[in-house]
């Protein structure tokens, strides 16, 4: 037998494992005396069961458990695990939304846009109320500063939530 | 519903006593880290997975049915913590410092078993982490087939398969590994 097959490959293993009955065993013996390729494969084989046998248990730090115990309270599959990468794109994409608002503002792009919004028109309106209703002037600029307001409040919210406390986490975590 | 001695010490956690995981804790910290090492090949985050792992297991006792043991329960969340944090971690350059070589304290062969290792846990690196897993708890000699089935999510006849495949591709690769070495000498 000079080529491996998965069945001399298999026969080799439970030679290894000392599981093969006498025949087996007597056979592949006979094989092994006969072929080189069998005995180098059946030598590597060895070796890597050996290497594998001797891989000792992983021994974690003396204050695993004293950590662990301090951390109980704290169950990690119910923390939030939005990533910060998406945290700063939010941050980024709001941050440009008031950069670009805040420089149309002045070179008074939004001055000329008004609009009036006739509540009696509203179909609802008519079917529930039947008072006459006001109209609402909608100015352009107050609603730009209005969005500007907003995404400087939700911006600080996505730095607070979605950047820096996963990351003083995660310092915290480390440093236990 | 198994006869596990564990059982004890559930209720009485169960019952409010907090503090009788740490027994738990203790028994299994050194499975439950060599099982997420093995996965992470990292030293620092096999920890911090292990540790995610018995918190949540601490978290969802009251829901483990006793139907298998409380080890392989908990090894099963260990497995799939580490999994996962791979998955997370995936872009990250695992530092040199934290690669997985254990060293010994005794003079006599040192550099030998800590190369023979090296070569190891390299060509463990370049098994799947359900083949690495499987293996390893194989060779610990503790686990049955079922219960290697069930910890990494196969049935017993694929755990035995692949774990005969893994012995035959690890002796390959630690072949490979070992001529590019002789190579580059």
């Amino acid at each position: 037998m000079d080529k491996m097959t998965p069945e001399s490959d298999d026969l080799l293993l439970r030679y290894i494992d000392g599981t093969l009955n006498p025949s087996e065993k007597q056979v592949t013996e006979k094989n092994l005396e006969q072929s080189e390729t069998l005995r180098k494969r059946l030598d590597q084989l060895r070796s890597t069961h050996l290497l594998l046998r001797a891989n000792k248990l992983y021994e974690p730090s003396k204050n695993f458990t004293q950590q662990l115990m301090s951390r109980l309270n704290y169950d990690p599959s119910r923390a939030t695990s939005f990533p910060i990468r998406n945290g700063i794109f939010i941050l980024v994409g709001v941050l440009m939304v008031v950069i670009i608002a805040s420089v149309l503002v002045p070179a008074g792009v939004f001055d000329n846009i008004s609009t009036t919004i006739d509540l009696n028109q509203v179909e609802i309106s008519n079917k529930y109320i039947e008072k006459t209703l006001p109209s609402v002037s909608v100015d352009g600029k107050l609603m730009v500063n209005i969005i500007i307001i907003v995404n400087l409040a939700l911006g600080w919210l996505v730095l607070d939530r979605a950047i820096l406390k996963p990351i003083f986490q995660r310092r915290l975590h480390a440093g236990r | 519903m198994t006869n596990d001695p564990d059982h004890p010490i559930l209720d009485k956690i169960l019952a409010g006593e907090q503090s009788a995981y740490a027994d738990l804790v203790n028994k299994y910290k050194s499975y439950a880290c060599t099982i997420a090492l093995r996965i992470l090949q990292n030293r620092p985050d096999a920890e911090e997975a292990a540790q995610d792992a018995f918190i949540k297991a601490y978290h969802h006792l009251s829901g483990f049915n006793r139907e298998s043991k409380f080890s392989t329960w908990l090894y099963r969340i260990v497995f799939n913590t580490a999994i996962s944090y791979k998955r997370k971690n995936r872009h990250q350059f695992q530092s040199i410092e934290n690669t997985v070589v254990e060293y010994q304290q005794e003079g006599e062969g040192m550099l030998e078993r800590t190369d023979k290792r090296k070569y190891l846990n390299a060509a463990m690196a370049r098994l799947n982490e359900a083949d690495r897993t499987a293996l390893t708890l194989f060779y610990l000699e503790e686990f049955s087939l079922e219960e290697i089935a069930s910890i990494t999510g196969m049935q017993a006849n694929t755990a035995k398969v692949r774990i005969h495949r893994a012995r035959l591709r690890l002796a390959d690769e630690l072949t490979s590994i070992l001529k590019q070495e002789a190579l580059t000498l």
